[in-house]
């Protein structure tokens, strides 16, 4: 064991091998190894067990929480049960219920749109403010946390403030739009602009929190490289598309992926302004399934469209994760 | 991991965008400024509407102009204070539980390389999409058996699951920023593997923990969703469900309405004046990626 060098020496067993990764001279005496295995194998055992007790509690609380709803799910998208009760099996009933219904695939489409302006407009915000916030505003300690308090805020009060606001045609905004010669606007009653609404009162709620991811990568960005590409020439554009946007890429596909699943699983930004309406141009998959559990009293079908979503995302997450990883190691 | 804390370091080499000459930059730096107080103010209008509601007074109140009476009404002669307990209690200990269950596992996250490690983070990141609207029915049904709807010990259990993944990013990307030869110098003193944690890395962690206690704190707090479903009686309501209450009573009566939601808002805005300087979510891109 002696010659087995520091990091062998002190921390064998499970994080052996964290060792030996920031200390690549580690590697030499690994060989070593075996003989020395043995001598220490019951101090092997208790760091296992050290860290395996570490992070049982959260094991335990995740598995918990989730294994049941997950079990419930798969159970009753076959059954035509309530809300109380399990109901009869009715095999894939459900699902082909779901398929054929136009209301769903309303829905998906909503979810999607929903999704790609979420994610692409609230990084597109966000993006602009953290590199303003970057070159150097004067205060922008301060701008920084006040252009947070949007998604600091709780939903339930940004969403009461914009329903005054755009809600009713006494309401302030349809006044200003009536005012300034649009004629009468009802934001959330015509089915088009009650989907902009959302999607808009979505990136107002998200976009810090992509200001805030962008910023750390930003700040990992060495000054000496734009400093480089200005000697060459470079124009701001061009630092912007060939040096800033590939630096902080692996980060932006994150945030993207991270916003991706937010806004899928959005429940409150959209049913707290909208209920789904005006006649369900607003409703997406998860207002969907609420509304035909918690209003149809359909749990069977309404656990069914959940059960297909979380079925997708777990493939889809799953999928971006290997991936993210993946990067992770080149 | 630290944003902010450097606060003006771009200066001299000017963020690299705007530096020129000395005049240009400093007037491109005021109209960057301008610029920055337009777009705040456009931002945060919705919020400052909250405010200057909540200072008119009451419908029949004979008052006029802009008065703290609102507030004082709805803090003395609605439940809005109980509300606002409640709160409180599950908030905090949403935030007191979730770091002490989520700085070890985070430190695993963080110092572990096996296969059952990466296992679990995989198992975080999936966990982390699964719709909560919808596990709220089973785990509603469960919870009935157990006792636990309409107390505030259901809806922390929830909010402690819920923010666990990310919890658990948060700190294994703080940990990360600290180098493992720390551990081992404290190894080579005698420490066990628990002690090396505890004393060494949980002694130099602050930061990371005060940015996992804000985002714990954040999603209890903010929380309508699942108090709606698993609160039953108004004496138990935090002030998101208080507020939705309230709101149907006086649809017409917007002043009470936003002194209420004044009251919610503050607790997150003073945290994060407070703490603003500690909060990254910027980690969570690194820990996910398994640097």
């Amino acid at each position: 064991m002696t010659t087995s060098g520091p990091a062998g020496a002190i921390a064998p067993g499970v994080i052996e091998s964290v060792t030996r990764h920031e200390h690549p001279g580690g590697d030499h005496s690994q060989p070593g190894l075996p003989g020395g295995m043995r001598r220490t194998s019951s101090r092997v055992r208790r760091e296992r067990i050290t860290m395996a007790s570490l992070v049982l509690p959260s094991i335990i609380l995740v598995v918990l929480i989730n294994a049941y709803p997950v079990f419930y799910a798969a159970v009753q998208s076959v059954h035509d049960g309530t809300l109380t009760s399990t109901g009869d099996f009715v095999g894939l009933d459900n699902f082909t219920a779901i398929l054929t219904s136009p209301d769903f695939w309303a829905s998906a489409r909503f979810t999607l749109v929903f999704t790609v302006v979420g994610v692409f407009g609230s990084w597109a915000v966000g993006l602009a403010l953290a590199l303003g916030l970057k070159a150097g505003v004067p205060g922008r300690s301060t701008f920084r946390v006040l252009l947070l308090l949007p998604w600091v805020v709780p939903i339930v009060v940004s969403a009461t403030s914009w329903s005054w606001m755009v809600a009713t045609p006494s309401s302030p905004v349809p006044q200003l739009a009536e005012a300034l010669g649009f004629g009468q606007v009802l934001f959330l009653a015509d089915p088009l602009l009650a989907q902009i609404t959302v999607c808009v009162f979505k990136v107002w709620v998200s976009f810090p929190f992509m200001m805030l991811m962008t910023s750390a990568a930003l700040e990992s960005v060495d000054d000496n490289v734009y400093q480089a590409a200005r000697m060459d020439g470079a124009n701001r554009w061009q630092t912007f598309t060939q040096i800033t946007l590939p630096m902080i890429a692996r980060s932006t596909y994150i945030s993207w992926i991270l916003m991706a699943i937010f806004c899928v699983n959005d429940f409150p930004t959209i049913f707290l302004l909208t209920g789904g309406g005006p006649v369900n141009a607003t409703t997406s998959l998860v207002v969907f399934a609420y509304k035909l559990v918690f209003t149809n009293f359909q749990t069977g079908i309404g656990v069914a469209v959940a059960f297909l979503m979380t079925v997708g995302l777990v493939i889809v997450s799953t999928i971006l994760y290997r991936q993210i990883r993946k990067a992770g190691i080149e | 991991m630290s944003t902010t804390t450097r606060t003006s370091t771009s200066a001299p080499t000017g963020g690299g965008q705007l530096a020129v000459r000395p005049d240009r930059r400093s007037s491109a730096r005021w109209w960057g400024l301008a610029l920055y107080v337009v777009v705040t103010a456009v931002v945060l209008i919705p919020l400052i509407s909250v405010f200057v509601l909540a200072l008119r007074p009451r419908q029949g109140s004979g008052l006029t102009g802009y008065t703290l009476e609102t507030i004082t009404y709805v803090l003395t002669q609605t439940q809005s204070i109980i509300w606002l307990e409640n709160s409180m209690l599950v908030a905090l200990a949403t935030t007191v539980v979730a770091v002490v269950v989520a700085a070890p596992a985070g430190y695993v996250l963080s110092r572990g390389r096996s296969r059952a490690v990466s296992g679990y983070s995989l198992l975080l990141f999936i966990v982390q999409g699964f719709p909560v609207v919808v596990f709220v029915i089973p785990l509603f049904i469960l919870f009935a058996r157990l006792d636990l709807v309409d107390t505030p010990g259901g809806l922390i259990i929830i909010y402690v699951a819920s923010s666990m993944s990310v919890a658990c990013w948060m700190m294994a990307a703080y940990f990360d920023s600290i180098p493992v030869t720390l551990e081992e110098a404290a190894w080579i003193d005698g420490c066990s593997l628990f002690g090396g944690f505890v004393r060494v890395i949980l002694r130099n962690s602050l930061p990371g923990v005060l940015s996992t206690a804000i985002f714990t704190f954040l999603v209890a707090w903010n929380d309508y969703l699942v108090a709606v479903v698993f609160l039953r009686s108004t004496i138990n309501y935090t002030l998101p469900v208080g507020l939705q209450t309230f709101f149907q009573q006086n649809a017409t009566d917007w002043g009470p309405v936003m002194a209420t939601a004044v009251i919610m808002m503050l607790p997150p805005i003073i945290v994060f004046a407070a703490l603003n300087k500690y909060f990254s979510v910027g980690g969570i891109g690194g820990s996910l990626a398994g640097r």
